[in-house]
Order: C-alpha cells, then sequence, then structure tokens
C-alpha cells in the first residue's frame, strides 16, 4: 500500500480512537456524579415544594392548593404532577401506577421528608409530603422518565453537525499530514529514478521545500551523494575519452615511423613491420571506439533527428556486412525489410546496425548466413539479427553489451573482437530511447533492436 | 618539378616523420605548427597543396579552410578525429578535397596527395577539352569551372570530378565502384561512406531544378545517376 494511505488511514484511526475513548471514558466515570448531582437538586426542589405546599393549603385552603399545583404543573412540563392520598388515590392529577409508589407514599407519610425514588431503566419517583390543615398528611408525587443519555454524534441535529465537523477537521488533518510527510518522499524517489537513468545531474533539495527536518537532511545528503557520482562518473569519462585522445597522437607518429622504417628495411623485416602495423591498427581500432563509447555515454553527442527511411539503412549496411562477410565464407541475408521511418541520426543508427551485424557475422558459423529482418509493428520497428553461432551462455545475455565483455575469453581472441561493438550499439539505440536485447535461438544469438516508428 | 606540399599541424614530432616520409615518396614538404601562419602560409601561393589538422592552436583547421577558400581553390586533405563524422562532414562541406582520418597510414596519405594533384594537373595539361552541359550546368574540364545558369559554382577537386564523371554519363548509372576508382583513386572499401558524402555536397551545391526535381539520384547498393529532363 501506499505510504501516502498508511499514514493518512492510521492517522484517521488514530483520531477516531481517541473520540472513541473519551466518548468511552465520559460514560462510564461520569455518569454517576451526574446522577448524584442532579437528585441533590430534584431534592432541594422538591423539599420547597413541599414546604410552600403545606403553606398554601393552611393560608388558602384546598383552592389555593389546586391554584398551585395548576400553575406547577404548567411550568414543569415534564414531571407529571400529582397530590396523593396516603392510600395512592389521587386528589390532582393523575394515580401512579408505578409498582414502586405505594411504598414510596408510605416512606414519604412516615418520614415526612422527600423521598426519592431514583432508576436508571424506568420512571423515576420524586415524593414530598404536603400536610393539610385536617393533620392528614398528603403526598405530592413527581414522576418523570429518565432521559436518555444525549449521544454526543448521533441521533440529532446538533451531533450530526458535531459529527461532521469532526470527519472533516479529521480528514482534512490527515491528509494534510501525510501530504507533508510523503511529498518529499516521493520526489525523493523521482529524484532517485532519474539518477538510475542516468541523469546525473538530479538535485532535490530545492524541490523538498522550506523545511529543517530528517526529510530535507536526507534530500540534502542525497543531493551530496548525486554530486559524488556526478564527479566521479565525468571525471572516469573524461579520463576515457583524454587517454584515448592522447593515445592518437603518438600512435599517428608511430604510423609513419613504421612506413618510413619499411621504406628504409630490407625484405627480411618486412614480415615482422607488417605485424607491428596490424597491432598498430588493432589499437587504433580500439581507442576509436572507446573514444565513439565516451562520446556516447557522456551524452556530448547530440543526437541530430531527422526522418530516416530505416529499411535503406539496414539494406546499405547489410549489403557491406555481407561483402566483409563473404570474404570469410559467410553471408549476410535481408530476409524482410518493411519500408519503415524512424526519427535519429544516420550515423549513430547506422553505426548501431554495423556493428551488431559485424559482431553477428564474426560469430556465425563457417558457410552460414546470418539473418537480418527489419518488420514494422503498431509505433514500433523491430530488427532482428540473428546468426548461427552457438549463441551465449544464458547468465551471461544481459553483460553482452558492457564495454570490454568477453563471453569466451580464447574465442573472442581468435575471432579479433574486442568488446566493444555491441557496448557502442547499445548506447547508439538508447540515444534514441530504443531498446536492445540478446537472446539465444536453437543454434545461435538473436540482438534485437527496437526503435519508435513515425508515420510514413 | 615536385610538388611542393603544406603541412599544418602542430604536432612537431609528426611533420617531422611525415615530411621524411613524404620526401622519400618525392614531394617537398614545409611545415607549419599553428593555423594563423598555416593560412598565410597556404594563401602565399608557394604550395600545390595543403595537408590541414582540424585540431590547431590559435585557429582551428575549419576556420583556416573557410578563409582560405574565401581566396583561393589550393587542395586540401583535412585530417579528422578517427570515429568524428562530424568533423568529417563539416570538413567536406567547407571545401575540403578529401579527408583522412588521424591517425593515417601515411602510405594512403601518399597516395590520396597524388590522386588530387594527378586531378589538377590532369586538368590543366588538358585545355582542349571540350566542355559538357547537361541542361543548365556546364563544366569545362579545362579550366575546371563549373557555372549554374551562367553563374560559378565552387566544387572541390572531388565534387568536380565525381560531377564531370556523372555529367559524362549522364541519364546512366554510374557505379559507385568505378566512381571510386576513377575520382577518389582508391578501391570502394565496405562502410565507407565519403563518396556518399561528397554527392551529397555536391546536390547541396547544385540544388535542385527549377520543377524541384533532384539532379543526382541515389541507386541504392549500385550508384548514382545524373537525370536528364
Amino acid at each position: 500500500m501506499k505510504l501516502f494511505v498508511k499514514i493518512f488511514l492510521w492517522f484517521l484511526a488514530a483520531i477516531a480512537l481517541m473520540v472513541g475513548v473519551i466518548i468511552f471514558v465520559t460514560r462510564t466515570f461520569q455518569t454517576e456524579p451526574m446522577v448524584s448531582r442532579f437528585e441533590r437538586s430534584t431534592r432541594n426542589q422538591l423539599t420547597v415544594y413541599s414546604g410552600t405546599a403545606t403553606q398554601i393549603v393552611s393560608v388558602e385552603g384546598e383552592a389555593g392548593l389546586r391554584t398551585f399545583l395548576n400553575r406547577l404543573k404548567d411550568l414543569d412540563t415534564r414531571r407529571p404532577v400529582s397530590l396523593l392520598a396516603p392510600d395512592g388515590s389521587p386528589w390532582f392529577g393523575e394515580s401512579i401506577d408505578s409498582p414502586q409508589a405505594p411504598e414510596l407514599i408510605d416512606r414519604t407519610v412516615s418520614s415526612g421528608e422527600v423521598e426519592i425514588y431514583f432508576s436508571a431503566e424506568d420512571r423515576s419517583l420524586g415524593a414530598a409530603p404536603v400536610d393539610f390543615p385536617n393533620g392528614k398528611r398528603y403526598v405530592l408525587m413527581f414522576s418523570w422518565e429518565r432521559q436518555p443519555p444525549q449521544s454526543l454524534f448521533w441521533g440529532s441535529t446538533p451531533g450530526y453537525i458535531r459529527l461532521a465537523g469532526l470527519l472533516f477537521t479529521a480528514i482534512l488533518l490527515c491528509y494534510l499530514l501525510a501530504l507533508y510527510l510523503t511529498s518529499p518522499i516521493r520526489k525523493l524517489r523521482e529524484a532517485t529514478n532519474r539518477l538510475a537513468a542516468g541523469d546525473l545531474s538530479t538535485r532535490v533539495a530545492g524541490r523538498v521545500g522550506n523545511r529543517r527536518d530528517e526529510l530535507s537532511d536526507l534530500a540534502r545528503d542525497f543531493d551530496g551523494m548525486a554530486e559524488r557520482i556526478e564527479s566521479l562518473i565525468t571525471s572516469q569519462q573524461r579520463l576515457t575519452r583524454d587517454i584515448s585522445h592522447e593515445l592518437r597522437s603518438p600512435l599517428a607518429r608511430m604510423n609513419v615511423a613504421l612506413e618510413i622504417a619499411k621504406q628504409k628495411s630490407g625484405p627480411e623485416s618486412s614480415s615482422i613491420i607488417e605485424r607491428i602495423e596490424g597491432e598498430s591498427a588493432r589499437l587504433n581500432d580500439m581507442i576509436s571506439r572507446l573514444l565513439t563509447l565516451a562520446k556516447l555515454e557522456s551524452g556530448a553527442e547530440e543526437v541530430e533527428r531527422g526522418r530516416l527511411d530505416l529499411a535503406e539503412i539496414v539494406r546499405d549496411v547489410a549489403a557491406d556486412a555481407d561483402f566483409e562477410a563473404q570474404a570469410k565464407g559467410k553471408f549476410v541475408e535481408v530476409s524482410k525489410a518493411d519500408s519503415c521511418s524512424v526519427m535519429g541520426s544516420e550515423n549513430l543508427l547506422r553505426s548501431a546496425i554495423e556493428n551488431v551485424l559485424r559482431n553477428a557475422v564474426r560469430y556465425t558459423a563457417d558457410r552460414t548466413v546470418v539473418d537480418v529482418a527489419l518488420t514494422k509493428s503498431n509505433g514500433h520497428v523491430v530488427l532482428r539479427v540473428s546468426d548461427h553461432g552457438g549463441g551465449v551462455p544464458e547468465q551471461e545475455l544481459q553483460n553482452l553489451f558492457r564495454p570490454f565483455y568477453r563471453v569466451g575469453e580464447a574465442r573472442e581472441r581468435k575471432t579479433g573482437g574486442i568488446g566493444l561493438g555491441l557496448a557502442i550499439a547499445e548506447r547508439a539505440i538508447k540515444a534514441h530511447k530504443g531498446s536492445i536485447t540478446a537472446k539465444n535461438t536453437a543454434d545461435g544469438l538473436t540482438v534485437e533492436i527496437v526503435l519508435d516508428r513515425v508515420e510514413n | 618539378m615536385m610538388d611542393k606540399i603544406l603541412i599544418i599541424d602542430d604536432d612537431e614530432e609528426l611533420c617531422e616523420l611525415v615530411s621524411e616520409y613524404l620526401t622519400v615518396e618525392g614531394f617537398e614538404i614545409a611545415c607549419v605548427n599553428d593555423g594563423a601562419s598555416g593560412l598565410e602560409a597556404a594563401l602565399s601561393g608557394k604550395y600545390d597543396m595543403a595537408i590541414l589538422d582540424v585540431m590547431l592552436p590559435k585557429m582551428n583547421g575549419f576556420d583556416v579552410l573557410r578563409s582560405l577558400r574565401e581566396q583561393s581553390k589550393l587542395p586540401v586533405i583535412m585530417l579528422t578525429a578517427r570515429g568524428d563524422d562530424m568533423e568529417r562532414i563539416v570538413g567536406l562541406e567547407i571545401g575540403a578535397d578529401d579527408y583522412l582520418p588521424k591517425p593515417f597510414n601515411p602510405r594512403e596519405l601518399a597516395a590520396r596527395l597524388r590522386a588530387i594533384l594527378r586531378r589538377s594537373v590532369a586538368a590543366d595539361d588538358d585545355p582542349g577539352q571540350e566542355a559538357i552541359e547537361v541542361d543548365d550546368v556546364k563544366v569545362s574540364p579545362g579550366s575546371r569551372v563549373v557555372t549554374l545558369a551562367g553563374t560559378e559554382v565552387n566544387l572541390t577537386s572531388v565534387e568536380f570530378g565525381l560531377l564531370l564523371e556523372l555529367l559524362r554519363e549522364a541519364g546512366k548509372v554510374v557505379k559507385k565502384e568505378d566512381l571510386s576508382e576513377s575520382v577518389l583513386e582508391r578501391k570502394l572499401s565496405p562502410f565507407d561512406r565519403s563518396l556518399d558524402m561528397h554527392i551529397s555536397n555536391l546536390r547541396k551545391k547544385l540544388g535542385v531544378r527549377a520543377d524541384g526535381s533532384e539532379r543526382i539520384k541515389t541507386i541504392r547498393s549500385v550508384g548514382y545517376i545524373y537525370t536528364v529532363v
């Protein structure tokens, strides 16, 4: 799961849990004190009613009491008010049919005090004594429904508003927090990918925003690392380039000196001079390939893009390669060449195809044909070059495109390769945003180049 | 009379060696080690040909060649960095007669020098040749002047040679192998694209016909044809 989603959900869950715990604790530990507080205030109120009612009945008589009780009933709507005789029959209001009523009446009559019956489940009752002038003790009885504890978030409009407010705030906060934590990570990841893809100039510290925490430290560390890698790689590339370049001057002189030696020496040393010449040519070839490779890797050579007819180039290069191959008793054949266009540099593509073809010719068995097939599919062109050279071990396949990589030392020496051709081809194809892969077939190796096609 | 060759290269040791070699081969050699004095020497009129390195102090080979071409048709062979296609293309476009990637084989250098010299000398020795005219292009082999609809076109000796061959066979395909041997005086080798490059420069200089059609057409892996309307 995405880190963003994780952080978001975790914080949301934490907030929900906290709210839940608070509600639970409030319910469990605050209900009792609230009840006793309520009981006390009820008792006080009833005591006042009791005194007032006794006073009124002694001064104003029964009619005055009725008026008072009616007023009380109007005032206190939630509590049905009844004045009961000691036997439970109503003098005012309705009779109370709660099972607790008779006992409560008895207690009040005998004690002359306010008595309250509290129940969490059903109706609660409150009884206050009212002494009539005739000496009879009546009981003023209140009964009320227990108020269901009001849910904080449910069942009422303010509750829903509270719930919506809480949810909105929680989600917004969690979203912002998750964003704050993960967006620099996402940027770091993008930067890492770009760096891995070869864009060594990638830096990220300026992009994670103005923050001072571990993530910005990480971004700065990343930049330090990228800078180090960049300087290492560029210096390595520069070294390769400079060495190759500097090697050329002495080589050029050596070539001329060799010719002079040839002019001056007798026929007896000509074979050894030719040998030296051959080695110098090989050195020369290697250096120019190294330079090409260095140039491609540093990206110094801008790929100038033009529309190219790939089929034409392939046929052209294949014809040249065939000419070369025939001298060694091998052949190159173009079995299929769909007409198709690509955008790119003709020189680079030519050299890529040439290197792949020459490599195939080098390894294919004597009197076999290197097959070249150019096919177009939706949006792509695919060039397959298949030889009959026995292929390479499966685990070596992805190493084929590394510079100076040799599958078999002895085999390579004999065939005269220096292990740069495929590396150059790979860099050239990559510069065109294409791909180059190798796979084994029944009796050889197939190198496949895929490039983006443009409409003819 | 010995042909006088001017070498413009900052590698003094190489100059010495090349001088030694080419002297034995029958050339007279002078060396200059930087671009500015190289240009001066090339313009002095004392030389039959120049060998010009691209990497030069003070003034690089391309600038030397560009300035030289403003005033002189002195044949020039450029020494380019091996594997650097851009240098090669730029050099030929500015007007080098041929190029040789460095490090080069001195035997090949000598052969190319001779080929280019022979062409320019052959033209001078043979003023009687008739001018060839195909539509609006007129080539006078004697004076080595090419005019396009009356205005003179500046061609290098290789381009001139190619155009002459193609016009002689106008309307017919001229094989690459034959062109390479008759004009460049060397066998066509696989993966060698210099002929294509010379032809493409020639095309640029001549432009297309008024109706937009190409003058020189490529016949893939065979050769070229100068089309006739």
